[in-house]
């Protein structure tokens, strides 16, 4: 990634915006841009949605692999899942090899997913010991217009609820829905102007400190959690934030509860 | 002939497409001669002045001109000079000869910083890119308070057509980069009404109608 | 070009398998502008094909032995992203994206101005999302929209359309089936105000006549998708008009 020239009258202007509460945008600190979320758009893949978050746009995409076992875990299926901040997205992407940002990006969203359980890996074993599925999940950004986290982490989790095993496909029995039963949603916050924000646009990210990720479960309880970028934050700040995220994990939960079946 | 007529309905024109009969007239700016006629060769409207047609296109990269007004931001410093970025594909070189101040060798990051803001005007551009700015003239300096909003750069002619007005209804100091970076200085309510008006010129900019659209958006807000 | 001969492509009636004429398209929708951090973007679908581009400059050619000192470079890159074809594909460069990256390349240097803007570069991000055959056509006649959106001089559009053979025969646009199975494919980017041709490749078994016939079905087909692309760049931008 290029590194990008912070202005210091944008820092400056985005503190006085905060001494009043308010944000570049006009949005209150706790507020989201609108979003929409499409699910089933892309033909090849077996799951599938598209985000478009304020001027944000990913797709994710699920593809399965039929693969050998774990050897600890021989009735097992397992979970890929990738990232790749290409330079489509923004001219800040360079060409080349993943980077570090793209990387944390995949893992982040990964690890929200795999540590909630929604999937149930027994229900991708095909023979115990030899063949289980593989679940392959792809994040394409294709615009970076700030909180590109919460975006992918929407975008993984509702094509992931609109994914079908290709069984026939692949000759070992009938197609079936994809086992997920919860929905893990990433809610981040931005130090913007000295304090935190959720859902940062890309402004206040380029004018911004560091960004906290968390993903809830459905009961409420935290599934991963990630702090990026320069800067600190105190638990009285994390505990707040930790509210504002469950209200938006519900609202969110919803939105992909109404778009998959 | 009779679409182009000065002050008919305006005409998008794509590149490549054909303009029909231009004898005896200028060929301006997006309009070129081919084998096949005369062809635009950017997006944009066709226009027509003074026998001259040209095409104003509706995306535009800012492409410096000497003797420009320019909102710069210090990219790199090094002992002797800046680079500015100029929203442009290529930085400016400001070098501290034509700094407002009297700069000791090696001392330039003393005077200004990485991500400083500055007025400057454009010195001199060659073909090939290579372009130096000055800060020496009336009003030129180094920008310390405020904000910097931008406009695209096919907007700013009506930015310029109501900038008095906006001046008034958001009571802040405004001055207005050829590069389409615009400067707004003065309380917090102002700037906000300011940048959201500039932002909603390059969002719409190109409908026709939406200088209207503007002057009520900007009533509206200070009402 | 596959086995020919043992797979039927066309009916009985002398129309293919999917109810097209040997010389109709696959339907096409386009659409201009639809990446907010681009300078330029467009969207097409072509049958199940869908592609993206992004457009960013012109701007600094960087590292700077890439620089030409009389015009600017365009620096595409073709790709197909993992989920875009049945069986997953690894991300990453390979050797067919690179060939299609160049060759795309110097088809879009064809009509762009790039005199204009020596020692630049013009970014050129080709995404493709759906594969069903013919997706470097699909990503050139996406990439001539989005430059054009973003400002870029050029001489004029370009289309990609492919031609084809199937059981001796001579058809437009081929689908997934006549791709494989088929006994040649023509791809060609034609510029369609000057009518030149600015890409081409071939493979398969064609006689000069066969040649003559795919060449028409293709500037038929080019014909119609440059309705669409004008469309696409008029209503963005005039639709707000009569709003």
């Amino acid at each position: 990634m290029s590194t990008q020239t912070v202005p210091q009258l944008l820092r400056q202007q985005l503190a006085i915006l905060a001494e009043s509460d308010q944000r570049i945008d006009g949005r209150g600190r706790w507020e989201m841009r609108d979003i929409d979320l499409e699910v089933g758009c892309l033909y090849n893949a077996e799951g599938s949605a598209k985000v478009t978050w304020g001027d944000t746009v990913i797709y994710a995409g699920v593809k399965f692999e039929i693969r050998t076992p774990y050897d600890d875990r021989p009735a097992q299926g397992s979970l890929m899942c990738g990232s790749e901040l290409r330079p489509v997205a923004h001219r800040k992407y360079d060409p080349g090899p993943p980077s570090p940002e793209s990387i944390e990006l995949g893992r982040v969203v990964d690890r929200g997913i795999r540590e909630s359980g929604c999937i149930d890996m027994a229900n991708l074993c095909i023979v115990p010991g030899e063949k289980v599925w593989m679940v392959v999940l792809d994040i394409h950004v294709l615009s970076d217009g700030g909180n590109l986290f919460d975006a992918a982490g929407l975008a993984a989790i509702a094509a992931l609820r609109n994914a079908t095993v290709p069984a026939a496909r692949f000759d070992v029995g009938e197609d079936y829905q994809l086992p997920v039963s919860l929905t893990p949603i990433m809610t981040t916050f931005t130090r913007v102007g000295g304090r935190l924000v959720y859902d940062a646009n890309e402004e206040e990210e380029l004018g911004g400190d560091e960004r906290v990720s968390v993903t809830l479960g459905d009961t409420g309880a935290m599934h991963s959690m990630q702090k990026g970028l320069k800067g600190t934050f105190t638990p009285p700040e994390l505990a707040e934030i930790l509210d504002v995220a469950a209200e938006h994990c519900k609202n969110l939960r919803e939105l992909v509860d109404s778009k998959v079946n | 002939m009779s679409n182009l007529e000065v002050g008919a309905e305006q005409r998008l024109v794509i590149p490549g497409e054909s303009i029909g009969d231009c004898a005896g007239k200028n060929l301006g700016s997006g309009v070129a001669s081919t084998n096949n006629g005369t062809i635009a060769t950017r997006l944009g409207y066709l226009k027509e002045n003074n026998g001259t047609i040209y095409v104003v296109p509706i995306n535009a990269a800012y492409m410096p001109r000497s003797g420009d007004l320019i909102v710069g931001i210090v990219e790199a410093v090094q002992s002797n000079l800046w680079f500015l970025d100029v929203n442009g594909p290529f930085n400016a070189l400001l070098p501290m000869s034509l700094a407002p101040w009297k700069v000791e060798f090696g001392d330039a990051r003393n005077h200004m910083d990485v991500g400083e803001a500055v007025l400057a005007r454009v010195q001199e551009v060659d073909e090939c890119h290579n372009l130096v700015c000055t800060m020496k003239g009336v009003g030129l300096r180094k920008i310390s308070e405020g904000h910097v909003a931008s406009v695209s750069i096919q907007h700013l002619p009506m930015v310029k057509e109501i900038l008095g007005d906006l001046k008034i209804a958001a009571d802040c100091r405004i001055i207005v980069g050829d590069n389409g970076r615009v400067w707004v200085d003065g309380g917090a309510e102002g700037i906000r009404l300011a940048v959201n008006t500039l932002n909603s010129i390059s969002k719409t900019g190109h409908i026709d109608g939406a200088k209207a659209l503007l002057e009520a958006t900007i009533v509206g807000g200070v009402a | 070009m596959g086995g020919y001969g043992d797979v039927k492509l066309l009916n009985d009636d002398g129309t293919r398998l999917d109810g097209r004429a040997i010389d109709e398209m696959r339907p096409v929708e386009i659409r201009a502008g639809v990446l907010p951090a681009a300078d330029g973007s467009a969207y097409v679908k072509h049958g199940l094909n869908e592609a993206i581009v992004a457009v960013y400059g012109p701007m600094e050619a960087h590292p700077r032995r890439i620089q030409l000192q009389d015009q600017a470079v365009l620096d595409v890159r073709y790709n197909m992203a993992p989920f875009s074809t049945s069986d997953r594909i690894r991300p990453g460069f390979n050797r067919r994206s690179r060939e299609i990256s160049k060759v795309t390349a110097e088809a879009l240097a064809s009509v762009v101005l790039v005199e204009r803007y020596p020692r630049s570069k013009i970014r050129v991000e080709i995404e493709i999302l759906s594969a069903e055959a013919g997706t470097r056509c699909v990503g050139i006649t996406a990439a001539a929209v989005a430059l054009a959106d973003a400002g870029i001089p050029m001489r004029d559009l370009i289309v990609g359309v492919a031609a084809g053979k199937v059981e001796d025969t001579v058809v437009l646009d081929l689908d997934k089936a006549e791709d494989n199975y088929g006994q040649a494919d023509l791809p060609m980017g034609i510029m369609p105000a000057t009518g030149e041709i600015a890409f081409m490749q071939m493979d398969g078994d064609l006689s000069m006549d066969e040649l003559n016939t795919a060449i028409e079905y293709c500037f038929k087909g080019a014909a119609d998708i440059y309705e669409l692309q004008k469309a696409a760049l008029k209503d963005r931008y005039d639709g707000g008009v009569s709003q």
